[in-house]
């Protein structure tokens, strides 16, 4: 089948963006349809793109010799593109009803779909520098959605978020050269690259090149203590931070970490050394790290956030198991987890647009005012916290199912990590569920009585995301045999 | 064609939903209105028969079937397949069927007991929709078939019955109910832990009498096992109050209304026990713990909380608190029953499950009397209350001296049992130490039980009796209700052979 189609999906969106503010639209309505049809467009491309399954690669174009900008699909790509494609349309439904009365929405918006386009680039990159030449972009594409309200906060959180991604990607950069001066090619193979004659006794140094490249990946998925520029981002406007903080940049940089681990330098290299002991106590301080500084804050959108930072650390964790089934336990918190985070970013969100309240003293009794909202929380904390029968429960399962028999004592701890994060996961989340619903004896209601649910726009989106979290956790064997199928070339 | 049993568990929870959402809307519309005029007052007393009679047809009727399922042969179904090994399964066997059994009768004796009571805390649509939500979470713990399954119910149970406590909505209530949460969520996450190992050792989560722990695999790794094993005693623990984790039942208990301590009491709080029941005996298998040191700690730790609770429980002077301090410490009999891992102390610890169900849930029926008729909540006021109810403290004496376990009501079958299977036990000291803890327990709990009966019956000659002769007896929907727990705790002490031989198969079956 034609490779072309993976350019057009990668290009087609970036144009697209840079289109909104050109265009000369007669309404607001105008805009939206040409938008949401772009978007749509996109998806069902990136869709049939997934059905036919094209195998070639396609070279974009080279830099010198070797080195190019290329496409190819594999199953990892094929996951993380999967998984974009179907939140995107989503999201920008939500936005259009979050969004209203902005001034700027235009560029707002077509940054956001210049965004979809350069996630798929990353999705699609068939070597190391494809992939770091999207990663980068990506950092820089978001850096206007975060300051978009140009309030010094705003100025404040986007500044932060620059430096950390250039220091990240400097990290990055040392990991890419190393791998085209030691690996056979810079292509990612299932099972590493790294040549073994051209390795020699070097080992050590590998693994310290290898620790600071998945260190400068994971600077996107906030790892500790590299994570405070994501609750700081919690400024933009929600569709921002659901979307892009809670999925497609953070989980962007947990996607290129399995990229370097599994398909670039290898997991026979990493596993059993001091490096892997390293990178997992780090995560294992992330995972409740995230978690603690949630139960501390006070502030909606900031108290997901750092739940956020907790969860993408359990991801990690499943990726520096450094065997297939860690893999799969990876791959299938990296979907779950997108279906709930961006579910609960959405309800928060909802309540911003509808009371403007943002701290969670301030949601006292709005359970019973705005109960599709609420109910659509409290199903997604009930998933994040892995009750069975959820999606939470399904992806902890596997990662644990993995932990467990690698028989590597620090992996136990992380068990056990994963579980105080559960049990703290359940006092955060459900805390504000309870005040919502059961504000108490002698709250009164009057204080909040012109507040109700928001429009379909907004509904839509949730009432996707609580199906899929059941689907996903009653029904996840078909996805799973996805996963397994993928993790199964692993050596 | 076995699938059938899943409909007496999913019955009564879509019935509560529904009853959930009435009342969503309801309070949705009570927002719009504002007001309430006279011919709504006179629709509301309609709307409420219509609430009462629902919930008591809805339990009734699933009461009726999941009896006849579980009485009438072995049956199962798999409801979904999760993942590879792991599916949603359900089976009746001997030890669900008890506890099914006893879950279904109180149920119903506490629901005609509510119909009267919930009349003064309000929004019964609520409380009954959680009711019959809880039910068939707890019918479905009974018959889970494997540990997965069981864990998921027994979440559900944590989160259906949490709005039980926190119901009158005071900022207290609401305090105790996220405390029981979160206890309950550190236990089953403790839980967790345990199964996690479990799957990799045991192969299978299915429930097997004796245990599935594959002993080769399980050899070379016992060290971690043992850990696992142990932080599931412990988080399973938290629900059945054991000591460490056993915190949330003093300030959850006397927080909810009395029917729902009462059913907290009564039943909620042996679903840890079935935890580890079904843990202990029908996944790892007694064997494998047997003399080690996660037998002992066990036993320290039910022992000690066995002291604790009735030490505490004779120093608090909120009725309430007291019986709830009360449960503590009797749970843990049973506890300290199933960790002595003979089949005579099973037998005790099964049947003191059972009288301990019926004795408690008639204990916190009379505090809910008491409460509602005379409005006072501590023992010392309690002064010639038998002269005014004496049928209510009449049962209440009958259900104290079952659980103090003076012959022949009940509490004394178990306990000696307990005891026998204690010193037949091959676990050096505490052969004569836990007898000793259980028989200094029975002090306490004579201590502080039967000051209430001596008080209100003999108040002494400064008690002047002349002052109001008004009978504050409770209806007969209250009372009712009371009198069959009282009856059972005796009659079940003097013919308690069927029971014996019952809870002697499940014994012989697992050891």
């Amino acid at each position: 089948m034609n490779a072309i189609i993976m350019i057009i999906v990668v290009l087609f969106p970036m144009v697209s963006g840079v289109l909104v503010p050109i265009l000369p639209f007669r309404s607001r309505r105008q805009m939206m349809i040409y938008i949401e049809g772009m978007t749509l467009l996109t998806s069902i491309l990136v869709i049939s793109m997934l059905v036919n399954q094209p195998t070639n690669s396609l070279i974009l174009f080279r830099f010198t010799g070797d080195l190019s900008v290329s496409f190819r699909l594999d199953g990892l790509g094929a996951v993380f593109a999967g998984m974009v494609a179907v939140l995107w349309p989503l999201a920008v439904l939500y936005s259009f009803e979050y969004m209203e009365q902005e001034n700027k929405e235009k560029y707002f918006f077509a940054f956001y779909i210049i965004a979809y386009g350069v996630t798929l680039g990353v999705a699609l990159a068939e070597d190391i520098l494809t992939m770091y030449f999207f990663f980068e972009m990506l950092s820089l594409v978001t850096l206007p959605l975060i300051m978009y309200t140009l309030t010094g906060e705003a100025v404040q959180a986007s500044r932060t978020y620059f430096y950390y991604m250039v220091g990240g990607a400097a990290f990055a950069f040392i990991g890419m050269i190393f791998i085209l001066s030691y690996g056979t090619t810079s292509v990612f193979v299932p099972g590493g690259v790294l040549d073994v004659a051209k390795v020699g006794d070097k080992t050590n140094l590998l693994l310290v090149i290898y620790v600071l490249c998945f260190c400068g990946f994971s600077v996107k998925t906030a790892m500790w203590p590299m994570s405070s520029w994501l609750p700081k981002a919690g400024v933009a406007p929600t569709p921002v931070t659901a979307l892009l903080h809670a999925v497609a940049v953070v989980k962007t940089g947990a996607f290129t970490v399995m990229r370097i681990t599994y398909y670039s330098f290898g997991t026979e290299l990493i596993r059993g050394t001091w490096a892997q002991s390293l990178l997992m106590a780090l995560i294992i301080i992330t995972i409740v790290y995230g978690c603690s500084r949630a139960l501390k804050e006070t502030h909606f959108k900031r108290r997901l956030a750092w739940s956020t930072v907790s969860n993408l650390s359990y991801i990690l964790f499943g990726v520096v198991l450094m065997s297939p089934l860690g893999f799969v336990g990876a791959l299938s918190h990296m979907v779950f987890h997108a279906v709930m985070k961006i579910c609960s970013f959405f309800c928060a969100g909802a309540v911003i647009k509808k009371t403007g309240r943002t701290y969670i003293y301030e949601l006292d009794g709005l359970g019973r005012k705005m109960p599709k909202v609420f109910l659509a929380f409290t199903l997604s904390s009930l998933a994040l916290m892995g009750v069975p029968g959820l999606c939470g429960f399904i992806s902890k399962w596997n990662l644990a199912k993995a932990a467990v028999s690698s028989g590597n004592p620090l992996s136990y701890v992380g068990v056990a990590a994963l579980l105080v994060s559960a049990l703290l996961t359940a006092i955060y989340m459900l805390t504000i569920s309870v005040r919502a619903f059961f504000p108490g004896r002698d709250f009164d209601y009057e204080t909040i009585r012109d507040v109700e649910d928001p429009g379909w726009r907004m509904i839509v989106p949730l009432v996707v995301f609580a199906a899929g979290m059941f689907f996903f956790g009653l029904h996840p064997q078909p996805i799973l045999k996805v996963f397994e199928n993928i993790g199964a070339v692993m050596p | 064609m076995n699938g059938w049993i899943l409909i007496p568990i999913f019955f009564p929870i879509v019935a509560g939903i529904f009853l959930l959402l009435s009342s969503f809307l309801q309070h949705l519309r009570e927002v719009k209105r504002h007001k309430t005029s006279r011919t709504a007052v006179a629709a509301e007393s309609e709307e409420l028969r219509n609430i009462h009679i629902l919930t008591a047809a809805v339990l009734i009727i699933s009461a009726a079937a999941v009896l006849w399922a579980v009485w009438t042969g072995e049956k199962e179904a798999t409801l979904i397949y999760l993942m590879k090994g792991i599916s949603l399964y359900f089976k009746v066997d001997a030890a669900g069927r008890l506890f099914v059994t006893i879950a279904s009768l109180i149920w119903v004796a506490i629901c005609a007991y509510s119909f009267v009571y919930m009349k003064h805390e309000g929004e019964e649509r609520r409380f009954f929709g959680f009711y019959l939500v809880v039910y068939g979470v707890l019918t479905a713990l009974g018959l889970s078939g494997n540990l997965v399954t069981f864990y998921l119910f027994y979440e559900l149970l944590t989160l259906a019955s949490m709005p039980l406590v926190l119901h009158n909505g005071t900022r207290e209530s609401i305090m105790a109910s996220l405390k029981y949460l979160f206890y309950s969520m550190c236990g089953a996450y403790m839980g967790l832990f345990g199964i996690y190992f479990l799957f990799r050792y045991c192969g299978t989560l299915t429930f097997t009498a004796g245990g599935s722990l594959d002993m080769a695999l399980a050899q070379d790794n016992k060290g971690i096992i043992l850990i696992a094993v142990f932080s599931m005693i412990v988080g399973f623990g938290a629900k059945a109050g054991m000591f460490p984790l056993h915190a949330w039942l003093p300030t959850a208990h006397p927080a909810a209304p009395s029917p729902a301590s009462a059913a907290l009491s009564g039943v909620i709080v042996k679903a840890g026990v079935l935890a580890m029941l079904r843990m202990v005996y029908y996944v790892v298998g007694p064997d494998f713990i047997r003399g080690t040191w996660v037998q002992t700690a066990w036993m320290i730790l039910s022992l000690l909380t066995v002291f604790m609770g009735s030490m505490l429980a004779y120093r608090e002077p909120v009725f309430k608190k007291r019986l709830a301090y009360s449960t503590v410490s009797q749970i843990s009999y049973i506890l300290f029953g199933l960790s002595l891992l003979t089949p005579q102390a099973l037998t005790g610890a099964l049947l003191h499950t059972v009288f301990h169900a019926i004795v408690k849930t008639g204990l916190f029926l009379t505090a809910g009397i008491l409460i509602t008729q005379c409005n006072k909540t501590r023992v010392e006021d309690y002064v010639g209350i038998g002269k005014r109810m004496p049928w209510t403290l009449g049962c209440y004496t009958l259900l104290s001296l079952a659980l103090i376990g003076i012959p022949p009501a009940s509490g004394f079958i178990s306990k000696w049992y307990l005891a026998q299977g204690a010193l037949d036990a091959e676990v050096g000291i505490f052969r004569w130490l836990g007898p000793a803890v259980l028989l200094i327990s029975a002090l306490l709990t004579a201590g502080y039980l039967l000051p209430v009966v001596m008080k209100g019956f003999f108040p002494g000659k400064e008690f002047d009796a002349d002052t109001d002769k008004l009978s504050l007896e409770p209806s007969m929907w209250m009372l009712a209700p009371l009198a069959v727990c009282a009856v059972l705790a005796v009659i079940l002490g003097i013919f308690p052979s069927p029971l014996i031989q019952y809870a002697e198969h499940i014994a012989s079956a697992v050891l």
